[in-house]
């Protein structure tokens, strides 16, 4: 997978690998023994909290940080201690940063004219990215006429523009409004297939991880937590942090035994086909709470019984809160397919019954 | 313009819902237009105070007699006798000298005082930049002294040059203060902006750091021209005999006798003033921006 070992060569469709990266500012660990392979042509999210360490990572893989240990390599290059500008990376900034002196293709011509190439070709390549960002007709605006969506472009467009190996995307969505966001989400990921660059995109909005991306790493206090399709680390979360971080889900813990998991005297859920755990250990599920039925149960299903303690419609969907044991509580989420009228729904204090699929009740490590 | 707008919303509201209103009657009488008339009174007053000695000087600049208290008639006279007084025009090309180079010295040191202090985010750095604002409230006086007691302890003789290092340390903490405040309203990703777009260290203060400070620069730039062409107290300790700086060698010439042609030197001495503040509103246009040096230092 994700952990290649030091030394190994790095394969050719590899475009950033990170080994045992580590940042520590003063006595605190910022980024921790970090080892990480990310794929050419991928957009890759790296997803957290606010201080988890995943800013801090970019920022060294773009060169603005020094590591403290470790390395990057950039298409097979060590370039652990080459600075910024040297780099084959471009950065979109979270503030967009754009330079305020210069008009909209000043902005965009700026990393190009550095390369020094020549009038001709960087306007011909400034104006072929501000068509595929759609702000040619802004051309020679200054950035603080242009509204925060278009911004966002520019800054997107200054940076692609270089053609780097690898774009860096620091939240660059964050200070754009919902509807917006979820439009330059579908643009943004329209535009990486387009020119088929690697992305590298830092986020802590899940939503914006899972849409967007061929493999999220989750970060948590400087180490990934999990690494995967966003598929993968939403099936199959491996730890808490990943089952929790990622949408809700019902974490249920209790003691392992033949085949069952008692979560209070008395109480067991059924926990078929995990031969590998030991009798007697704590063991912790979890079930996302679409998995989980509350009527028309199929065969295979296991089931627990349970009280109704809150009910909240949300119109496509009605939650249901359900105690299952003292301090188990569980959410549910029904699609309101046909009982969708008030009285056809359970209410508080109905004794119900929740079922779901042995494989979609995870274990975690 | 807020007031304005609060009397008009007050106005049309009522009379949607309710022809009479009351209430927006009192209001209107307390303020014609919105601007309370003590307001106005004083605001008049204040211009009046601020500007009267300075008509005064002009008006009596062009007055065909030697009289100080009783206009005549309009006469270039005045003019004509500083333009001819040759110690009077090289004190003015000294002073010019003088406030040409401090600017150019300060701005230079400044700015890079400035961008030091904004990189370094420590303890240290903001002790440092406590310390750099203490000559802006320090007396000038003491200042002045202790620059002559360093210059003639180290037995260097006073001259212009010696006006000029005193001048130019007089003047790094205004430039600092107003660089440091631009810099600070900038985010910090700017400069790493121009990093990864390919820039050297160099190239990203000089591509994009000052371009951006530009109007902090022009502002700067201006003040310290200003206080400097006009100071008198640090000048008149740090000068040497001969060019003296224009404000000394004006007070040297009131100790003998009061002529009208010091009027005509500060007639001139004023246009300059004038010059420098619309060189500063025009300057920020011609490279293409909007808000000019000026609205840096009148917080417009």
């Amino acid at each position: 997978m994700t952990h290649p070992a030091s030394g190994t060569p790095v394969p050719d469709d590899v475009a950033i690998r990170l080994v045992g990266l580590t940042k520590r500012f003063g006595g605190t660990t910022v980024v921790d023994h970090l080892d990480l392979d990310i794929r050419k042509g991928e957009f890759f999210s790296l997803l957290g909290p606010s201080g988890c360490g995943k800013t801090t990572t970019l920022r060294m893989i773009a060169g603005f940080s020094d590591a403290t240990e470790g390395s990057v390599v950039l298409g097979g290059t060590d370039v652990t201690s080459v600075p910024p500008h040297k780099r084959n990376v471009n950065t979109v900034f979270q503030s967009y940063a754009l330079f305020e002196h210069l008009d909209v293709a000043g902005n965009v011509g700026f990393g190009l004219r550095r390369k020094g190439l020549d009038k001709a070709e960087i306007a011909r390549r400034v104006t072929e990215m501000l068509e595929l960002v759609e702000l040619g007709a802004r051309s020679k605006s200054k950035p603080r006429e242009l509204s925060g969506g278009q911004k966002q472009r520019v800054a997107l467009a200054r940076a692609l523009v270089n053609r780097p190996e690898v774009l860096l995307l620091d939240e660059p969505l964050a200070a754009l409004d919902l509807k917006l966001r979820r439009q330059m989400q579908v643009e943004l990921k329209n535009i990486q297939r387009e020119v088929g660059i690697t992305f590298v995109f830092v986020t802590h909005d899940q939503d914006e991880a899972l849409t967007m991306s061929d493999r999220v790493a989750i970060m948590n206090s400087g180490v990934i937590e999990q690494c995967g399709t966003p598929e993968d680390v939403y099936e199959r979360p491996r730890t808490a942090f990943a089952a929790g971080f990622i949408g809700t889900s019902n974490l249920m813990t209790g003691t392992y035994s033949g085949g069952e998991l008692t979560l209070a005297p008395g109480i067991t859920v059924p926990l078929p086909g995990h031969p590998d755990l030991v009798d007697g250990s704590t063991t912790s599920i979890a079930v996302r709470p679409e998995k989980i039925w509350m009527y028309e149960f199929e065969p295979a299903m296991v089931r627990i019984a349970g009280t109704v303690v809150a009910t909240v419609y949300h119109g496509a969907t009605t939650q249901y809160l359900v105690d299952v044991a003292p301090d188990v509580r569980v959410t549910v989420l029904e699609q309101n397919l046909v009982r969708s009228r008030n009285e056809d729904r359970w209410a508080d204090g109905d004794s119900i019954e929740l079922g779901w699929q042995p494989d979609h009740a995870v274990v975690i490590h | 313009m807020t007031t304005l707008d609060a009397a008009a919303a007050s106005s049309a509201t009522p009379s949607a819902t309710t022809p009479v209103a009351p209430a927006p009657a009192r209001r209107r009488r307390r303020s014609v237009e919105g601007r309370p008339r003590i307001a106005v009174a004083f605001t008049a007053l204040f211009f009046v105070v601020l500007y009267l000695p300075i008509v005064v000087v002009v008006l009596f600049s062009f007055n065909s007699r030697k009289s100080l208290s009783s206009f005549e008639s309009f006469s270039t006279r005045w003019y004509v006798q500083f333009f001819n007084d040759d110690a009077l025009l090289s004190s003015l090309r000294a002073s010019l000298v003088i406030s040409g180079v401090a600017m150019v010295g300060s701005l230079i040191l400044g700015t890079m005082l400035a961008l030091a202090l904004e990189r370094v985010s420590s303890r240290p750095s903001r002790i440092l930049g406590t310390t750099a604002l203490v000559p802006l409230v320090t007396p000038e006086i003491v200042t002045g002294v202790a620059a002559l007691l360093l210059f003639t302890g180290l037995g260097i003789k006073l001259s212009l040059m010696t006006v000029i290092i005193a001048e130019i340390t007089f003047s790094i903490s205004y430039v600092a203060v107003i660089v440091r405040g631009r810099l600070s309203a900038m985010s910090d990703d700017v400069e790493e902006a121009a990093r990864d777009l390919g820039c050297t260290p160099f190239q990203a203060v000089r591509l994009v750091i000052l371009p951006a400070i530009l109007p902090a620069l022009v502002a700067s730039g201006l003040l310290v021209f200003a206080l400097v062409f006009d100071d008198f107290v640090l000048a008149f300790f740090t000068t040497g005999v001969d060019p003296q700086p224009l404000p000394v060698r004006i007070y040297s010439q009131i100790r003998l006798s009061i002529s009208p042609a010091i009027n005509a030197v500060g007639t001139c001495m004023m246009l300059v003033s004038i010059l420098l503040i619309a060189f500063s509103l025009v300057v920020p246009r011609l490279f293409g921006r909007r808000d000019s040096g000026l609205d840096l230092i009148s917080g417009g």
